[in-house]
């Protein structure tokens, strides 16, 4: 089972370490490891993500401001990127789709389930989006932690599925998450890491959707940190 | 009926009655036709028993004032005929009643007569506005014979207060104008369909008789063909060049030279199975498996009819006679037992079954036609083939097969969701053509019938060089600017529940007049503003005497 594992970026400088992490990660979640992983497209944060991206067939949980809406309709869009269904689980019924297709989610592609304001009801929904695998990937808003037992629950349906789970909260209230975001709104002007990279559309722009994306904690990958602005451009 | 043969050739009229003698017949076709002369008045009478002893018309518009369309009995002795102004029959008839015509019920009602007269023969058709076909043949012995069995009609119907006028015969086109012109009532006549017989028994008819189109017996007369026998000997090429082809193969329907399927109507299956029990059941997996026993049959009720179900109602009726209801719906038509089980699967912890439950009944209250496509099995062939891969396959959406499979997965996905929280809370969000930030998105169809298709089309209509929020407040919120900026200016800075927000870059403004033909608002002015911590808002000004600022969504 530990012969030729994918290679990884990082693979030339510690090799063992991370072929036995893929072995395992294979073992664990029954195939899933070998589907193509969903590159961000920020470099930083893909060279340390195992496998040079955003996994599917389990659960990402991603915090922040507003900011985190936009960047996970980014990451829906790249899980639906070969066509498919695309489920958002709303907390109110605030969601504005026209705001979406800038991050790559055209109209019509998005279903939307809003009014979920008890996280049992968003847990049970996303469970059963996950087991479905009728789409491609769901978002779901939590308030409140989804607590232990629910969490095992949603990673154990995503399992085995080739669908990407993102859990939109603001507290952390997912401990099975297999990686951990914040995603935080920085001003236009500002120099970050990455600010001059003001492409496409944005390019005589006042303001850009531009944002700071902190990888807090990912299961075989290490905590990094980037500031990208992003646009239909992405 | 089955049985009969169907004779083609109509021009060979001559030799036909040979034939048809010729031809093994093991029971001949016998058509009663009743001809309901009231139908409209008397239908109204029905309802309106003051009415009937009454002269009595039903009036309709036509081109700017009200003429009568149909008169009972009384009415057209005293002189009202059909087409007369309204105003006219009142002066012939000052005590006139008259009801507003309803044709649609009128015809609505036949059929239901006609599913009252199946009590003599499965096969009743409805005959034109005011006329019933019962095919007979091989059952008329049940009924005493063919003028007997005719007398029971006309009872029943006598009894439902219709006048009616019927005629037995070979052909339904024989039998219609027997019971309109023919001399006695009921009339009938023995003879078999194609005979001399019968030319001679509908020989002295008028030609109307013949269930002409409107004009086609003025016209006929006008050249002095007013019965039914002038037109035997004319060339029926000749009689359809000159009067159009209806006339001769209404003849020849008439003779049996032509068949004339008739049209029964269909019996309504019904959609609903139910089951007794000897003793009472109480226990949860007692009644989860009498739910499974009763899907198992409602859905081969449903593929008979070719129909699946759109919302399902199973009824508990419990000992102490307090029923228990569960209504579960569906995103589309559905007949399999395994996604109808899952669905109730969900829903049954709400039966109480108290002292016990002694019958269920389970009825598709909405049933819709399926569409059936061969996806039952490819679906299976697909998931098949997966399995045996053994594992999921990365390309989706490439084969057409697939994507009906994943329609499938879907439509069950979007059944469980909405039966859990309510169709109404799901949607698609798709563009809707509005000015207004707040009505540019509707609901849309949840199952697309092709998605690549419906994002085509509307791709175009959210037009992507505008900025939109990725959150919309609904009201929009009230904010506080200071100073005021000028005209064309974005704020400097706004206060939001009582926090101070510095703009540190703007864009705007852009522009949203009102929709006025909807409601009269004064226009606003949208700037995308940015403050010092990078969040990103859209706020805009309304512009009057007294501008007032508001926050309508935040960008991401």
């Amino acid at each position: 089972m530990l012969s030729a594992p994918p290679s990884v970026p990082d693979s030339a400088t510690r090799p063992v370490p991370d072929a036995l992490r893929q072995a395992v990660q294979r073992l664990e979640s029954g195939g899933t490891v070998d589907l193509p992983t969903l590159p961000l497209g920020v470099p930083e944060i893909d060279a340390v993500l195992p496998g040079g991206g955003l996994r599917r067939g389990c659960v990402h949980e991603v915090g922040g401001d507003e900011a985190a809406t936009g960047f996970c309709a980014a990451l829906l869009a790249r899980a639906g990127a070969h066509g498919g269904e695309l489920l958002w689980l709303a907390r109110g019924c605030d969601l504005h789709p026209p705001g979406l297709v800038r991050y790559g989610i055209a109209p019509g592609r998005l279903l939307v389930v809003s009014g979920l304001r008890r996280s049992e009801e968003m847990a049970w929904a996303m469970e059963e989006a996950l087991r479905s695998g009728a789409v491609k990937g769901v978002v779901a808003e939590s308030g409140e932690p989804v607590g232990l037992a629910a969490s095992r629950r949603l990673m154990l349906a995503a399992e085995g599925s080739d669908v990407l789970g993102l859990v939109l909260s603001a507290s952390p209230g997912v401990p099975t998450a297999v990686s951990r975001w914040r995603v935080t709104g920085v001003p236009s002007s500002s120099d970050g890491d990455d600010g001059g990279d003001d492409g496409g559309d944005d390019g005589g722009r006042a303001v850009a959707s531009k944002w700071r994306i902190e990888l807090l904690r990912c299961r075989g990958g290490r905590p990094a940190e980037a500031t990208t602005s992003w646009g239909d451009d992405r | 009926m089955g049985r009969r043969q169907v004779s083609t050739g109509a021009s060979v009229r001559s030799c036909a009655s040979v034939r048809a003698s010729a031809a093994p017949r093991a029971a001949p076709r016998r058509i009663l036709a009743a001809w309901l002369p009231w139908w409209p008045t008397e239908r109204l009478a029905r309802r309106h028993p003051e009415a009937r002893e009454r002269p009595f018309a039903t009036v309709a518009e036509a081109r700017g004032r009200m003429v009568v369309a149909a008169v009972n009995e009384r009415a057209r002795r005293a002189g009202v005929v059909g087409k007369m102004p309204l105003a006219a029959a009142q002066a012939v008839v000052p005590d006139l009643v008259a009801y507003p015509a309803d044709p649609a019920v009128d015809a609505h009602t036949l059929e239901s007569l006609a599913r009252w007269a199946v009590r003599f023969t499965p096969r009743v058709a409805v005959a034109g506005p005011d006329a019933l076909f019962l095919d007979v043949g091989g059952c008329v012995h049940l009924f005493g014979g063919e003028r007997t069995m005719a007398h029971s009609l006309r009872e029943g119907l006598d009894r439902l207060g219709l006048t009616s006028r019927m005629a037995l015969a070979g052909t339904p086109g024989a039998a219609w104008a027997l019971a309109r012109y023919g001399k006695e009532d009921p009339s009938v006549a023995p003879v078999a369909a194609g005979s001399e017989e019968l030319k001679e028994a509908l020989a002295d008819l008028p030609v109307a008789a013949l269930r002409l189109e409107p004009g086609v017996a003025e016209a006929l007369s006008s050249f002095g063909l007013d019965k039914i026998h002038a037109l035997f000997d004319l060339e029926s090429v000749g009689l359809g060049k000159r009067f159009g082809f209806g006339l001769p193969r209404r003849l020849d329907q008439a003779l049996g030279l032509l068949d004339e399927p008739l049209a029964p109507l269909r019996p309504i299956l019904p959609r609903e199975v139910r089951r007794a029990f000897a003793e009472p059941i109480a226990r949860a997996e007692d009644v989860r498996a009498a739910t499974a026993l009763l899907l198992g049959e409602l859905c081969q009720l449903l593929r008979r009819t070719g129909e699946g179900a759109r919302r399902v109602r199973l009824v508990c009726c419990r000992v102490d006679g307090e029923p228990q209801s569960l209504v579960v719906g569906t995103s589309r038509p559905l007949r399999r037992t395994e996604a109808l089980t899952a669905l109730f699967a969900e829903k049954l912890g709400q039966v109480e079954p108290g002292f016990g439950i002694e019958e269920m009944a389970l009825s598709a209250e909405v049933a819709e036609p399926v569409e059936e496509a061969q996806a039952d099995w490819t679906d299976g062939a697909i998931e098949g083939g997966r399995v045996g891969a053994g594992g999921v396959s990365p390309h989706h959406g490439a084969s057409p097969y697939h994507r009906d499979s994943e329609r499938g997965k879907l439509s069950g996905l979007l059944d469980r969701l909405g039966n859990r929280f309510g169709f109404d809370r799901i949607a698609r969000p798709t563009p809707r053509d509005s000015w207004l930030p707040e009505g540019a998105v509707e609901r849309g169809p949840l199952l697309a019938s092709a998605t690549s298709a419906l994002v085509a089309s509307a791709s175009a209509r959210w037009p992507e060089g505008r900025r939109r929020p990725v959150r919309l407040l609904s009201p929009p919120e009230r904010v506080e600017v200071s100073p005021e900026p000028g005209p064309a200016e974005p704020p400097p800075s706004f206060r939001r529940r009582g926090r101070r927000h510095r703009v540190r870059a703007a864009e705007g403004p852009e522009r949203i007049e009102c929709e006025w033909w909807r409601h009269v608002a004064p226009p606003r002015d949208y700037y995308l503003a940015e403050d010092e911590d990078g969040r990103r808002w859209w706020l805009f000004r309304e512009a009057g005497d007294t501008p007032r600022w508001f926050l309508h969504g935040v960008f991401a």
